[in-house]
Order: C-alpha cells, then sequence, then structure tokens
C-alpha cells in the first residue's frame, strides 16, 4: 500500500481541492465501502487499489478490499469473457457459464457483505450481486473494461446481474449501455507519485537511455505498447519511415508482452525483422514492473505517439500528457477524451496522418510546446487520482439521495 | 468603518457527477432531436463544463455541442454560432435550448442533402450529471472578510456563485453582486461585478479581478490594511 498522505498531493494540485475533498468526506465519516476484484497484484484495477485505498481511510471513511478466489478453469473462463467483452469472436460453452456462476456462489458465501457500499470490479466477481437482497449496502459495478462492441451472447448473459447492480460506472459513455439504473462516468485515473509517473531526474533518465544503447542526440519519438496488432507495430514502424524522410529522428517502441498472449513473441519477431535495417529505430522489449523506464523513456520523447487500431482508455496516453508531452493518437477507445484535437495533443486516423501530425509538431516546437502545457494541465484536471477520490466521494453521496439530480447537504 | 451586512454571505461549493444519459446522435438531425429532448442539465452541462475543466485555457475550447459539429462534419460556421451564443444574456435553461434548437434548424432547414452518420464511437454522447452543493466554512459580513475568503475557496466556489447563479437566481447577475448590492447596499459594487464577463477569462483572472474591484473601493487608506496589502500583492503579481 502506498505510504502517500493526501496532504501531499498539494504538491500537484490546488489546495483548494484537497479541501473540497475534505469537506465531502466529512459527509461520509465512517461510511464503510467493500472493494472487490479479482487480483491483488497486477493490472491497472490492483495497482489502482493500493494507492487509492489508504487516502479514502485518511479521509475518515473506511474501506476494505477483498480478492475473489477461483482457479484456472474459472480464469480462463473469465480472459475469454473479457475478450467477448471487448467485441472477439470467442466461443462461450454451457460448461463455461456453470464454472462462472460455480465459483462467485463459492466467493459469495465466503465474503461477509455488511458494509455501506460493495464496488465489484469488472465482471470476473459480477455475479456477487446474488448477496445483494440480503444486504443492507448499495451495490455498484465498476467495468473497466471497453464494452461498445461487445459478444451479444456475452453480454446478454452478464446484463441480467449488471441490471441488478444499484449503479454502474463505466470509463468513457460510449462504453454504457442501456440499463435501468444509473450510469456514471468516472476516468482511470494515474498516480503522479507512482514510479511510472514521478519526477526523475536528467541522470535518471539518461541512466535508463545509456542502459538501452539510445543516444541523446536526436528528436526522440516513443510509443509505449505490448508488442501486440492491435496497438499497431508495423503502422508505427511505416509512420517512423515517413517521418524519416524529411526529420532525422529516433524511434522507441517499448513494450512488454502479456503472459496470455501467445501472440506477442509473434508481434516482437515481425516487428524485429521489418526493422532489422533502420538503426534508429529502437525496439525494447521490457520486463513486467519496469515502470521507472517506462517513465524515463516518455520524459526522454520529444514527442508520445499512441497509434492504436483498439485502446481501451489508453492509461499510457494519460501518463505521456502529464509528464508535459506533445502526444499523436490514433482516435480510438478513450482516446479521444484525453487528447483533444489541437488543443491537448493531436489525433491521427492513418498512417500518413500520424506522420504528418508529428512533422508538423517537430517543426513547430511552440506548438508542440502548448499542446504539452495544455495536455498537463488537462490531466491535472480530469484524470489524476485526486480526481477520481473525488468523484467517489460525489458517488457515495449520490447512492444516499436516489434519485436526486441535485443534493443540496 | 468596515460596513457590515444585514445578512451574512455563505461560501458554497459545488461538484458534479457526471451520468451518462444513453442519449447520442451520430448526424446534426439526430442531434437536432436529442437538443429538443434531454434534460435542460444536459444543456447546461455540455454548454458549461469546459469552463470549470479548461478554465487553464479561457477561449480555447467553445462548448462541447461546438467542438462536436467542428471536429466531425467541419461545419465551421455552425460550429461558430452554437460556440457563440451569447451565455452572459441568458438565464434560463429553456430559452438556452431554444437558442440553439433555432440556430440548428436554420441550418438544417437550409441543407437538403442526407446527412451521413459519423463512425460508431464518434457519436455525441448526452451527458447528465448530478449537481452536489455543499456549504464551505466560509461565512462573511464585510467586504474585506470577503476578500479573504474568496481568495481561499477553490474555483468550484467561484463557479456555483458566478455562473451557476444566474440561472438560479433567473437574473443578470450573480450571488456576489446580489449580496454587494442588497445587503451591503453597495450598487455601484455591485454592477461593476456584473460586469464582468467570465467567459472570457480564467477563473484566476475572474477572482483577481472581482477583489481588485472590491478592493478598489478603498483607495491609499486602506493600504496599510489587510486587504490593502492583499490589493497590493495582487497588484504586483499583475504586473
Amino acid at each position: 500500500m502506498s505510504k502517500r498522505t493526501i496532504n501531499d498531493y498539494v504538491q500537484v494540485t490546488r489546495q483548494q481541492n484537497i479541501d473540497e475533498l475534505m469537506l465531502l468526506a466529512e459527509k461520509l465519516q465512517g461510511l464503510k465501502v467493500k472493494m472487490v476484484n479479482s487480483t491483488a497484484v497486477g493490472g491497472g484495477v490492483a495497482e489502482m487499489l493500493h494507492r487509492i485505498i489508504p487516502l479514502y481511510n485518511q479521509l475518515g471513511l473506511d474501506v476494505t478490499w477483498d480478492v475473489i478466489k477461483g482457479g484456472g478453469d474459472f480464469f480462463n473462463v473469465t480472459k475469454a469473457f473479457h475478450n467477448a467483452l471487448h467485441g472477439s469472436r470467442v466461443e462461450i460453452t454451457q460448461e463455461m457459464f456453470n464454472v462462472y456462476r460455480e465459483t462467485n456462489e463459492h466467493n459469495s458465501r465466503q465474503m461477509a457483505f455488511d458494509s455501506d457500499v460493495v464496488i465489484v470490479h469488472d465482471p470476473q466477481p459480477l455475479l456477487l450481486v446474488s448477496k445483494r437482497n440480503s444486504s443492507r449496502a448499495k451495490w455498484v459495478w465498476r467495468c473497466h473494461i471497453d464494452t461498445a462492441k461487445p459478444n451479444p451472447a456475452v453480454w446478454e448473459y452478464l446484463q441480467f446481474f449488471v441490471r441488478q447492480y444499484d449503479a454502474s460506472i463505466f470509463s468513457s459513455p460510449s462504453f454504457a449501455k442501456e440499463l435501468p439504473n444509473p450510469q456514471y462516468l468516472i476516468y482511470p485515473a494515474i498516480d503522479p507519485f507512482a514510479d511510472k509517473n514521478r519526477e526523475l531526474s536528467q541522470s535518471e533518465i539518461e541512466a535508463v537511455l545509456n542502459k538501452f544503447h539510445i543516444p541523446n542526440d536526436k528528436p526522440i519519438i516513443v510509443q509505449i505498447s505490448r508488442f501486440d496488432y492491435l496497438k499497431d507495430p508495423l503502422g508505427v514502424f511505416e509512420t517512423f519511415r515517413l517521418i524519416k524522410k524529411s526529420h532525422d529522428c529516433r524511434f522507441v517502441y517499448a513494450g512488454g508482452t502479456a503472459n496470455d498472449d501467445p501472440e506477442g513473441a509473434k508481434v516482437l519477431a515481425e516487428l524485429q525483422e521489418k526493422a532489422a535495417q533502420e538503426k534508429d529505430f529502437h525496439i525494447l522489449l521490457l520486463p513486467d514492473f519496469a515502470d521507472i523506464e517506462v517513465n524515463a523513456l516518455q520524459r526522454a520523447a520529444t514527442i508520445v505517439m499512441q497509434k492504436s487500431l483498439r485502446e481501451g482508455f489508453g492509461l499510457t496516453v494519460t501518463e505521456a500528457l502529464w509528464k508535459g508531452k506533445p502526444v499523436v493518437a490514433s482516435a480510438v477507445g478513450g482516446i479521444p477524451l484525453q487528447v483533444i484535437h489541437n488543443f491537448t495533443g493531436l489525433l491521427a486516423y492513418s498512417i500518413e496522418g500520424a506522420a504528418y501530425q508529428i512533422r508538423y509538431l517537430l517543426n513547430n516546437p511552440q506548438a508542440a510546446n502548448r499542446l504539452g502545457v495544455y495536455g498537463r494541465e488537462h490531466v491535472r484536471e480530469k484524470f489524476l487520482i485526486t480526481r477520481k477520490i473525488r468523484s467517489y466521494l460525489l458517488l457515495f453521496i449520490a447512492l444516499a439521495h436516489k434519485g436526486e439530480s441535485i443534493i443540496q447537504l | 468603518m468596515n460596513k457590515s451586512a444585514v445578512e451574512l454571505f455563505r461560501f458554497y461549493t459545488s461538484s458534479l457527477l457526471v451520468q451518462i444519459s444513453g442519449k447520442k446522435a451520430a448526424n446534426l438531425p439526430e442531434f437536432l432531436a436529442q437538443l429538443r429532448l434531454v434534460d435542460e442539465s444536459v444543456i447546461f452541462y455540455h454548454i458549461h463544463h469546459a469552463f470549470r475543466e479548461y478554465y487553464f485555457a479561457p477561449g480555447q475550447y467553445s462548448n462541447d455541442f461546438a467542438r462536436w459539429i467542428e471536429d466531425e462534419f467541419k461545419e465551421s460556421a455552425l460550429a461558430e454560432k452554437i460556440a457563440s451564443v451569447e451565455l452572459l444574456e441568458v438565464t434560463s435553461l429553456a430559452a438556452l435550448r431554444d437558442q440553439l434548437v433555432k440556430i440548428m434548424e436554420q441550418f438544417l432547414g437550409e441543407r437538403s442533402e442526407k446527412q451521413e452518420a459519423v463512425p460508431a464511437g464518434r457519436e455525441f454522447y448526452f451527458l447528465a450529471n448530478v449537481g452536489i452543493i455543499v456549504p464551505t466554512q466560509y461565512e462573511v459580513r464585510t467586504i474585506e472578510e470577503f476578500v479573504l475568503a474568496l481568495e481561499r475557496v477553490g474555483m468550484r466556489s467561484l463557479y456555483y456563485h458566478f455562473f451557476d447563479a444566474r440561472l438560479r437566481l433567473g437574473r443578470k447577475t450573480n450571488d456576489f453582486s446580489n449580496w454587494i448590492r442588497h445587503s451591503l447596499k453597495n450598487e455601484q459594487l455591485a454592477k461593476e461585478i456584473e460586469l464582468l464577463d467570465p467567459y472570457l477569462m480564467t477563473m484566476d483572472q475572474l477572482k483577481k479581478r472581482i477583489i481588485e474591484l472590491c478592493l478598489g473601493e478603498r483607495k491609499p487608506p486602506i493600504m496599510k490594511t489587510l486587504a490593502g496589502r492583499l490589493y497590493a500583492r495582487f497588484w504586483k503579481r499583475g504586473k
């Protein structure tokens, strides 16, 4: 758990914002909230819960966190559901539904639901809501997945349970569904004090560049992404080739491969083969938990690119914007919420478009600088952990005032 | 001597929990249809939230409607009209909706060609909100106390008393002017604050201007007071 105190965040947001968090929290003293998800380590949800829960508790709430347990068969099923919700074609059998239901039932018998609010993260523990009628809690489903175009069979099955919640939360309006209960928009957030985002000294940045043998001799364009076709690594390389025709620069494509993604190694090999003759195109396979390396590469960048074909919310974009970097990114998933074209960054829809925007920024450092400044302020206002805490405090208040659109406390 | 108000002024702060309305539009006729139907608070949110959230860049981001029309349809003249609605003149959400609907009707009435839909995911999503209003600890009875409190409260408080107020009160004024006029009986200062155009400055600039106007009420002798020192500090910072 993070050792930061809520007052430390005065370094990144105005004192008044912290004062207002305390003011809202005063109305919620002692409120018992239970968070439930499916993993204690790894993944963005667990990472954020580790950091945010101590802050809620410092504010006087009583927030606890439980993790459901399941076997390999259960997690295979939920991985398939996850992909299906992202829109992939996945074959789902009755046996899979059975495994899913039984594991949830088993967990629901092991857990106590004596809090005022239960927040269930993602589909894995979704069916715990079967305990709703025997608890006094308000139940909220927090969906972190891009459900804009889900596999209809899987969504049909899951929505029966989603409808039983008092409310649900999505990360983008386009992910929301037709549901009988309120759906709230709460953005994911980054913690500016996490290793991936904290300030680094120039020597720390240079140490990472040296470690990866990247000379700091010309503009560096960076994309941080898994080796996954959905991040368009080959398109990224084509973009670099177009830029290189008029600008001498380096490109760093850095990322890991998820353990559960057999395609990752193939994508990496393909990219390596394609870029073999290009000494200024650096491909870095990062190990797990390479947060400081990612941070340093983003900070070393002249421009950060995110040329994904599909994206969830796109927290790597948030990280780059927070570092004041001009960002050129595809208009997919949650990216347009962050990159407002020609205001907080530039959007592109093709390889040629991305190359053009990057060449424009390389030629116009003042414009690039302005985008970087506004991008950072945009993140400060909307996508920092303090904003997320505020949104949840407001949610807790709204849950106690069902149906009211103006709540005067 | 400082003039004390008949009634105390309490600073409030308002926060918005954004709610997804489930309504969306993929082309301009659909957009107009929804504009006629959605709750007034939805319209208020899309027209105003930029002032809360993009306070660091005044004038750089018009409003969500204009932005979408420009980005997705490249209809710059229409976007410009939607962006230029005279918000200072609007004292009711019904009037604001009427203005927007009229602009859209006029535009679509002049068009005969079929409107293409934007690709999935780039539709306009109408957002509602739950407003949560909380009293702050600041309660004041004189201009000096008012200035000190205003310096300390957050942007959401300024927003509530300045932007929200016109619609709440149904008049072209704001909570500050209202209190100064009726409780402090200072018509001139109330008027001067009313004349500020909050849509063309940052929230920090707005706050600073209000404080300057309040302190400008008192000339040199006040420089020795706390309020005077505050004024001097702001004056210096503004240089």
